[in-house]
């Protein structure tokens, strides 16, 4: 996703329904990040099952929250989704950068990178891939779902290297 | 004194407080010492009852949250000893029931034995109470009334002999009466 875009996907956000972004930095989406320390709105947290607790008790105050991690911290994340996200029905809304999309992306990567889509389909972790082109429909369709008690998922894939 | 009767104290004091209870014997005990609707009982996700806590708290400054924590609940995440001392949330009191032990599951040492955990919390900006008798309990807890978050009571509890029940309400329940009760 290209800097202007991810730029947008923040403000866009924001303006319709998030008042929260929580999370573990991702170079992935830079930008939005730095969207959001522009707007004064990122809260930074150690690790990201720490990020969705804090979130998790911001959404229990009705104030919504979006929780943006790499696809390693969401590997990390697995237990905290399906024993208290997915437990409670808590509405959050994740935000993972995609390494190991692209084949030759860092070796690190390459398994988390391949295995992703089926971890969240086993989780039953609905999510869609946001791209320059069809951002606004799919952050709405996540809002809409997160308003209906849904935690969903939005992925942007790593589309450059290194 | 054994982690019930320190909850009792507590409770009998802020009987209507807001508590986030950590997963295992320590929600387990709340469920029996005051069961309320505004208490989030962690039954899972272990680690992360203070992480909740902190995103209430950052919402709701003019309400004072409660954690109940163990030892190897906070062991787990120690990084939110570091976000909550650096956030400073003045309305969150922490609370620490410290039996040097995983007593939910068979009583395993856990490292709270040698290293101790008030000392972590102080640099990390906590204010620090350390308790080791209901009386300093019972004098700490109206102390703590006019003093400013975050705080953390480290309580020295030991082994209970009986099990307490299992919080037996769905959890979309718990949390579902919890939004209502405390917005």
């Amino acid at each position: 996703m290209n800097e202007k875009s991810q730029r947008q996907v923040f403000t866009y956000l924001q303006k319709k329904y998030i008042e929260n972004f929580v999370g573990v930095p991702d170079s992935t989406m830079k930008f939005f990040i730095e969207e959001g320390f522009k707007r004064k709105a990122i809260l930074i947290a150690n690790r990201e099952e720490e990020a969705i607790g804090i979130a998790t008790g911001m959404i229990l105050s009705k104030s919504p929250a979006l929780v943006f991690m790499q696809n390693a911290g969401f590997a990390n994340s697995l237990s905290t989704i399906t024993s208290l996200v997915e437990l409670y029905q808590i509405p959050m809304l994740f935000l993972i950068g995609w390494r190991g999309f692209l084949k030759n992306d860092a070796p690190e990567h390459e398994k988390i990178g391949q295995i992703q889509p089926e971890l969240l389909d086993s989780l039953g972790l609905e999510n869609r891939i946001l791209t320059d082109k069809n951002f606004k429909n799919n952050c709405d369709w996540a809002l809409s779902k997160i308003k209906k008690n849904k935690p969903v998922a939005l992925i942007i894939r790593r589309d450059f290297l290194d | 004194m054994i982690r019930r009767e320190a909850m009792e104290i507590i409770c009998n004091q802020y009987k209507k407080s807001i508590i986030i209870s950590a997963n295992g014997f320590i929600s387990r005990d709340l469920f029996s010492t005051l069961e309320k609707n505004t208490n989030f009982y962690m039954i899972g996700s272990m680690g992360l009852a203070s992480s909740i806590a902190l995103g209430i708290a950052i919402k709701k400054p003019g309400k004072k949250i409660f954690v109940f924590d163990g030892d190897g609940n906070i062991l787990m995440n120690l990084g939110s000893l570091v976000t909550i001392g650096s956030l400073q949330p003045k309305n969150l009191v922490h609370i620490i029931f410290d039996n040097k032990m995983h007593e939910s599951t068979g009583g395993q040492p856990t490292y709270s034995e040698t290293i101790d955990l008030s000392k972590i919390a102080k640099a990390s900006n906590y204010k620090i109470f350390k308790i080791n008798s209901k009386s300093s309990l019972t004098k700490i807890l109206v102390n703590i009334k006019q003093n400013a978050g975050p705080i953390l009571l480290l309580i020295q509890v030991s082994k209970s002999k009986e099990k307490s029940l299992r919080v037996d309400i769905d959890p979309v329940e718990i949390k579902r009466r919890f939004i209502k009760a405390i917005n």
